[in-house]
């Protein structure tokens, strides 16, 4: 997985940063702040065996004081989707009562140093969708706009506080299938500035850009942060063929039943001649 | 070892799959049935979106009728009029099974739909056989005890069906019959292979036997005909409107299937018929019980995620 070459460079590159920002400086601008982050693999490839992955994050803060925190978030490619609840019926669960949520991520780890409530606060939290209690969940059919003690447009969501149930049960389905995590010792910190945290990628990761993001935290809010891209995408023949699949449907509609029937065909041959 | 499913989105176990299929494959070779009753709640249970179950399931069928089909067509035991008819009769229904399948799947009951529909049919089905094959080794029991040789009942008497028109000759089965019961046949055949992924040959053989009263020398060859071009039409439309045939998935159905089935069939003709039934009969009660419990037992979430991008529900 992780190869010696790009990973050696990777390590002096982030080295190089930190002793810039810790010796570099002129004494002035010693508070200046930095950080950055990189994963030991920016492409991901689904493959015929693939069972899941892990990778390593690397970054390195400079300016890094004691009392500072690190987080990392794993964002996955946004989609809808139906949230239905199960309800009992004639003896039988049947899915009712649908909820749409737009732009839902796939995937979302997050993972930092310390409990994210011990070093960071609600509405700086809130505001970068750090954490499972704060990611955007948004269902925009069932919100309205309110005037509530005289302030106006205020959303509301008509399911009331039901609409809770529905975002927790987003968060606890995801995290069942290892999509959603969270880790709050996940973030490492090796030697002064340097601090790594793995990423986990379980088998039913979906494909698409993911964003890495790294925090510098400092009073509860985050003074640095970085971005870095993750790429997971089928390759080679699972690739082609689910391509096929979505763009040619009908084509590959056509090569199912070929290769079925000259399958049959062929097995008749040779059972005949048995 | 696993393998990516690229259209299930899954991965599982090659072993698991390829023996699967050589034991559904192996059981229909004994009992000459297609299996897709049996092999689509398999694979539903081992966590397979029923969806891809069912497409899936439909391409594998392909490819099992298909080497039956030509051993008739060689042995010319079919009836390729009636079994043209039969064929429209199912496309009609195909389309408009897949189409069924679209809007409950938009509906989000898609899975639902599914498992209620076999656990009626296996119900039905097994419960059908048990019954029979009790009677029938009952009464060779008794034939054995008296010293008489036993004979199969008589056929029923001609009812409605002769009094519906458009009637057309079908000169290989020997009969003056209306079209409108050859494309009902047909057409159920063809829904059912849309909703449940099976070839629907354990209703058409008995519908052809009892309610068309086709000779039986060439019922098995005419409906494997028939389900051979409406499983292909079914997994075309399945492939084309729903994206949920999984080719690797059914390439090692398929593996399986065919290899199990030619050992099934020789060790079928060495086991006694009845018995054979029989123990088919708790097979498919034992799955029927399984997708039944499944239905009423409480969920593992009170909720369910699902795809948002399709439908409007």
């Amino acid at each position: 997985m992780t190869r010696p070459g790009p990973f050696a460079a990777l390590m002096i590159g982030l080295l190089a940063f930190v002793m810039a920002g810790a010796q570099g400086r002129p004494p002035e601008e010693d508070r200046a702040t930095g950080i950055v982050a990189a994963l030991t693999q920016d492409v991901v490839e689904i493959q015929s065996t693939f069972d899941g992955a892990e990778l390593q994050l690397f970054g390195a803060a400079s300016g890094l004081q004691p009392g500072d925190d690190i987080v990392m978030t794993v964002r996955g490619p946004r989609t809808d989707i139906r949230v239905m609840r199960k309800v009992r019926l004639f003896g039988v669960w049947v899915n009712a009562a649908p909820v749409r949520f737009r732009e839902v991520e796939g995937y979302y780890a997050v993972a930092s140093t310390r409990p994210l409530n011990q070093f960071a606060t609600f509405s700086a939290l809130r505001r970068n969708g750090i954490g499972m209690e704060h990611l955007r969940l948004v269902a925009p059919e069932t919100q309205r706009a309110q005037t509530l003690f005289g302030v106006s447009d205020v959303v509301v969501s008509e399911l009331g506080g039901e609409i809770v149930d529905y975002r927790q049960a987003i968060v606890r389905n995801r995290a069942r299938e290892g999509l959603y995590l969270e880790d709050p010792q996940g973030v490492e910190i090796i030697d002064g500035g340097l601090f790594r945290a793995r990423v986990i990628l379980p088998p039913v990761t979906p494909v698409g850009e993911y964003h890495a993001d790294v925090w510098l935290f400092r009073d509860g809010a985050p003074i640095a942060t970085r971005r870095t891209t993750l790429e997971v995408r089928k390759a080679g023949f699972e690739q082609g063929l689910h391509d096929l699949a979505h763009r040619h449907s009908m084509i590959y509609g056509l090569l199912a039943v070929i290769l079925a029937m000259g399958a049959g065909w062929g097995a008749a041959e040779v059972f005949r001649r048995r | 070892m696993q393998v990516y499913l690229p259209i299930a989105e899954i991965s599982v176990n090659l072993f698991l799959i390829l023996g699967l299929g050589l034991g559904v494959g192996f059981l229909s070779g004994m009992f000459g049935v297609g299996g897709g009753f049996l092999m689509t709640p398999i694979l539903i249970f081992i966590g397979i979106p029923p969806a891809v179950a069912v497409a899936t399931q439909t391409n594998q069928i392909v490819a099992s009728s298909a080497s039956g089909a030509i051993a008739h067509f060689r042995r010319r035991s079919l009836d390729l009029k009636m079994g043209l008819w039969l064929t429209l009769g199912g496309a009609m229904g195909s389309v408009i099974g897949v189409q069924i399948f679209a809007i409950l799947r938009a509906m989000g009951q898609i899975d639902l739909v599914i498992a209620l529909l076999y656990v009626m049919l296996l119900g039905a089905i097994g419960a059908l056989m048990l019954v029979e094959s009790g009677r029938a080794l009952r009464r060779r029991w008794q034939a054995q005890k008296s010293g008489q040789t036993w004979r199969p009942r008589r056929r029923r008497k001609r009812g409605m069906i002769d009094a519906l028109p458009l009637k057309t000759r079908f000169p290989v089965s020997g009969l003056y019959l209306s079209l409108i019961p050859v494309l009902g046949v047909g057409f159920m055949v063809g829904v059912l292979a849309a909703l449940m992924g099976v070839g629907g040959g354990f209703v058409m053989v008995p519908a052809m036997i009892y309610l068309l009263r086709m000779p039986t020398s060439v019922v098995i060859g005419t409906s494997l005909f028939q389900i051979l071009f409406v499983t292909a039409l079914t997994t075309f439309l399945q492939a084309a409107q729903n994206q949920t045939v999984d080719l690797v998935l059914a390439a090692l159905l398929i593996v399986g299937g065919v290899i199990g089935a030619q050992y099934g069939a020789r060790a079928g003709q060495k086991i006694r018929a009845e018995e054979l039934r029989a123990a088919l009969a708790l097979i498919v009660l034992a799955v029927c019980l399984k997708l039944a419990w499944d239905l009423g037992t409480p969920p593992v979430d009170m909720f369910e995620l699902l795809d948002g991008r399709r439908g409007s529900a």
